[in-house]
């Protein structure tokens, strides 16, 4: 069931689950496309998550209450399959600052950690917290790890990171506290682009080890 | 042109910012306090997609090489020596020195005419995080050289602007909140005693958020899985303390959200200082929408 939440008074938090799970993000991108395609009156905008959509209005034309009217009959009605393309992809040397703890917190070796997170195709679940920063999953259960104690200040852009189930890209340098397990050239975010990212939700992608 | 003599603390160029790209990962940005920086716009004449300077704790020293026309607003910075709230003429040569706000933690100069840097993503407000916009791409430095544009919307206001239709630049601050969106991460009395703490400013803000104590009271928040946030979202980190989101904060988060700093009143968090006391109080949507409507009734103040 999804569940309606105002975050403020210019925007609805529309949420679909609370898990990361490739049928609630083809939920939301579903919902993410009506909208684009067929806004109710009011709406200006809306950013899509894991399991989540937000929805900014307009507050002069809408409201919280209208706009949760307006998209409810959409729940169950919506085609929520995730458009499928080809798998991208990243070219990745691994060779990221933590890839020893994580070896170590894993048990596994360095080669080990490598083969497990090279091993699999991996799902865009959302574009967030930074500027082009690319959130995938799911991670293999045997390199789950929790965040660093204590987030670094400065991450280099293309850094290729882990953290519980989640694996990501940084695109531009930010502070962050994901586990660095290697790093790819490959650029995902340029400001002069259309888009100005590399990656979009639902798209697939493999880390390639560049030896 | 303008040239930065000095940059101050933390000068940058804003406008109303970049919503809609949250989707790429890039904060909707612009000015952190919207109507200060409205007002300075319409006291010029500027369009209200207008960018200008936005100053933070001690301001820049400009020179200017043509006459040009500016108003100042937002925190006080009296030894610019020119009266803040009205438009003032600056005459060719000069060199204005803002310096230290007395009062509040940012203010805004608006130059007739705008402030002509590239549009980058629909806005020539700087994105700290990407690196791209504002001019530069970067907060302002010394020897930056700053066009006049020619975003002109109407003449100038010869009035100071009323004192009855400023916000409050001073603490304490009493800043309204609309419940959630998170609210259920929380235990059903959570929000009753976050507004009933006197929390305090930390040291630790910027335009991406400010840090609030809350002594004697620790809220147990739940991790969500990461949503998208809003500016003026009131995360509630592990350690219990929070973070208030303001214009360049970043566009998804896993901390849970307990409640909203509503539209009206993020201008007054915009100024917030630290060692500064905030009293969140409960507001309904209704009463949020109230104070919104009046704040822009004010602007459209004929002076």
């Amino acid at each position: 069931m999804w569940r309606f939440a105002p975050a403020g008074d210019r925007a609805l938090l529309v949420t679909i689950g609370i898990a990361i799970d490739p049928a609630l993000l083809g939920q939301v991108l579903a919902l993410d496309r009506s909208l684009r395609e067929r806004p109710p009156r009011g709406i200006l905008g809306t950013a899509p998550a894991y399991a989540s959509l937000l929805c900014r209005f307009d507050p002069t034309v809408t409201d919280a209450a209208q706009l949760e009217a307006d998209l409810r009959p959409l729940e169950g009605n919506l085609d929520a399959a995730i458009p499928t393309g080809p798998v991208v992809d990243v070219p990745t040397r691994y060779d990221g600052p933590d890839l020893g703890e994580v070896a170590g917190a894993t048990g596994l070796t360095p080669e080990g950690v490598i083969e497990a997170h090279a091993g699999r195709e991996y799902l865009v679940y959302c574009i967030g917290f930074a500027p082009g920063f690319t959130y995938c999953g799911r991670l293999a259960d045997e390199l789950v790890v929790p965040r660093r104690s204590s987030p670094r200040l400065r991450v280099p852009a293309g850094s290729v990171a882990i953290a519980a189930h989640q694996t990501g890209i940084y695109a531009v340098a930010s502070p962050g506290g994901w586990n660095l397990i290697g790093h790819t050239n490959l650029s995902l975010f340029d400001a002069g682009a259309t888009p100005p990212v590399r990656f979009k939700p639902g798209d697939r992608i493999r880390f390639v080890p560049d030896r | 042109m303008i040239e930065v003599v000095d940059p101050g603390r933390y000068t940058t160029i804003q406008d109303r910012g970049r919503p809609g790209f949250e989707r790429f990962g890039i904060p909707p940005g612009g000015v952190a306090d919207w109507f200060a920086a409205a007002v300075a716009n319409r006291l010029v004449g500027n369009a209200a997609d207008a960018s200008l300077i936005e100053c933070t704790a001690t301001g820049p020293s400009l020179r200017f090489e043509r006459d040009a026309t500016i108003a100042i607003t937002g925190g006080d910075c009296p030894e610019a020596g020119l009266p803040g709230w009205r438009t003032e003429q600056v005459d060719a040569g000069s060199i204005v020195r803002f310096g230290p706000l007395t009062s509040g933690l940012r203010s805004y100069i608006a130059i007739r005419g705008g402030i002509d840097v590239p549009v980058v993503l629909g806005s020539r407000s700087l994105c700290a995080a990407g690196a791209f916009g504002g001019g530069f791409g970067r907060p302002l430095q010394a020897g930056d050289r700053l066009g006049v544009g020619g975003l002109l919307e109407s003449p100038v206001l010869e009035e100071t602007w009323p004192g009855s239709h400023r916000l409050p630049t001073r603490g304490p601050w009493e800043i309204h909140v609309i419940a959630g969106p998170h609210r259920d991460a929380f235990e059903p009395s959570a929000l009753h005693r976050l507004t009933a703490t006197a929390c305090r400013v930390t040291p630790a803000l910027d335009r991406v958020g400010v840090r609030l104590d809350t002594p004697g009271l620790h809220l147990d928040a739940a991790e969500v899985l990461t949503t998208p946030v809003t500016a003026g979202a009131i995360q509630v980190t592990p350690s219990g303390g929070l973070i208030a989101l303001l214009a360049d904060h970043p566009t998804t988060g896993g901390y849970p959200v307990i409640a909203t700093v509503t539209t009206a009143d993020l201008p007054l968090l915009a100024q917030a200082r630290p060692g500064d006391t905030v009293r969140f109080r409960e507001a309904t949507l209704a009463e949020a929408s109230r104070a919104h409507r009046r704040l822009i009734g004010w602007l459209d103040l004929d002076a």
